[in-house]
């Protein structure tokens, strides 16, 4: 079983990837998902949270904490099958406190790791005056930043 | 189904109700920490604590009918706060397990089905599945750097067997060129099954513990088949 932060790592590390940190100039911030952070910490007695940050660091020099931030996270109001539930108007308005706390970073793009954060503030964004802000998957910031 | 207004029927007390999960809700202090630390407090009058309380005393007419335990993402918020280290998250789960299937809201319980009966949630059979993915293949062919890629199906001994979320074989297609560029600039040996590929896990929201078992066991089923060790599940 690998974690997708622990094969990016392997592969950053070993040189078998080389990632070109001038390419993405946007400010950027990192979104905890709950379940490879807080819960997997609380379930499992590990949580992600410096990975994705070492891996941020080797993609770009500008990027800014969330706050509050790690453990203290927000949660996303994608989770738990809220996107598929039908219970929209509630989902939308989960999301109110983390666009907000986005919004106060200033960042222009946010990043995640998860399909379900991902979606969710994708869908959300411009429910909140935020329809430029781009949200990026982890592994898709690693993509843009590959020397091939 | 309609939604119901939480009926709190109190011939329905029973202390012993639940006294099988393993979630310690008998031990809460009412300290309402769990509601102070929750993003979804107060939507649609959701509150973790009265959640806590009303299994406790049992209330399971209320509880099943509630939409409280949809509503929350079982983010653990609560929990981690909680003095008591009341599971509030699994709770949540045990009681969306509650329902009557036909009763799971929205597409969650359709969802499940078709992968349990197909393998993935959009019973999207193997030919279209191979057609879609190949063509995703193609087109990152044409990038510059990437000229010799190809979607390695079904491959025996690869290092990596990966599967994927339904929706970037549905509406999302560009996203599988992420981790694909990656793997090729890795110069990694991976693999995508061409049967139970499907990464989500929907018996996860549905409070099935069955339905996941059956979804996990296929994927392991397919490390066996193809002879692979490790697993990389982006979902
Ligand atoms: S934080 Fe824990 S002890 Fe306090 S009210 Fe919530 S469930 Fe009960
Ligand atoms: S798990 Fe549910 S009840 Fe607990 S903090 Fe998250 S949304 Fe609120």
């Amino acid at each position: 079983m690998l974690s997708v932060f622990d094969l990016l790592i392997d592969y950053i590390k070993t040189g078998k990837i080389k990632l070109d940190k001038s390419r993405v100039k946007d400010k950027i911030t990192y979104h905890d998902p709950c379940n490879y952070a807080r819960k997997a910490e609380m379930r499992l007695g590990y949580g992600y949270y410096d990975e994705p940050r070492w891996i941020l660091d080797q993609c770009v020099d500008n990027w800014v904490e969330m706050y509050p931030t790690r453990d203290h996270q927000l949660c996303c109001g994608g989770g738990g099958g809220t996107l598929t539930n039908g219970y929209n108007k509630e989902r939308i308005q989960y999301g109110r406190l983390k666009m907000e706390q986005i919004k106060a970073t200033g960042a222009q793009m946010v990043v995640t790791p998860c399909h379900g954060c991902h979606g969710q503030l994708n869908s959300i964004k411009k429910e909140y005056g935020m329809a430029e802000l781009e949200v990026k998957y982890l592994w898709e910031l690693v993509a843009d930043c590959l020397v091939i | 189904m309609q939604d119901t207004q939480p009926i709190h029927d109190l011939t329905q007390l029973d202390h012993t109700r639940y006294k099988s999960w393993p979630f310690n809700q008998d031990i809460c202090l009412t300290c309402a920490l769990c509601a102070s630390a929750c993003p979804a407090s107060g939507i649609d009058a959701l509150d973790p604590r009265s959640l806590v309380r009303q299994v406790g005393y049992g209330l399971e007419d209320a509880l099943v009918a509630e939409r409280w335990p949809w509503i929350c993402t079982m983010c653990a918020k609560c929990e981690h706060v909680c003095p008591m280290d009341i599971q509030i998250a699994d709770m949540v789960r045990n009681l969306r397990g509650l329902r009557d299937r036909q009763n799971v809201p929205g597409i969650l319980q359709q969802g499940l089905e078709a992968a349990l009966e197909t393998g993935n949630n959009l019973r999207l059979p193997q030919e279209d599945f191979v057609f879609i993915v190949e063509d995703v293949g193609e087109e990152l062919a044409e990038e510059a750097g990437f000229e010799n890629f190809k979607v390695a199906l079904d491959k025996d001994g690869a290092n990596l067997l990966t599967t994927i979320h339904n929706k970037l074989v549905n509406t999302h297609t560009e996203d599988l060129k992420h981790f694909w560029k990656i793997f090729h600039a890795a110069g990694e040996s991976w693999t995508l099954p061409t049967d139970n590929w499907e990464g989500t896990n929907w018996g996860y929201f549905t409070g099935d513990d069955e339905a996941m078992k059956t979804m996990v066991g296929r994927i392991v089923a397919n490390l066996d088949k193809l002879n692979i060790t490790h697993l990389l599940l982006p979902e």
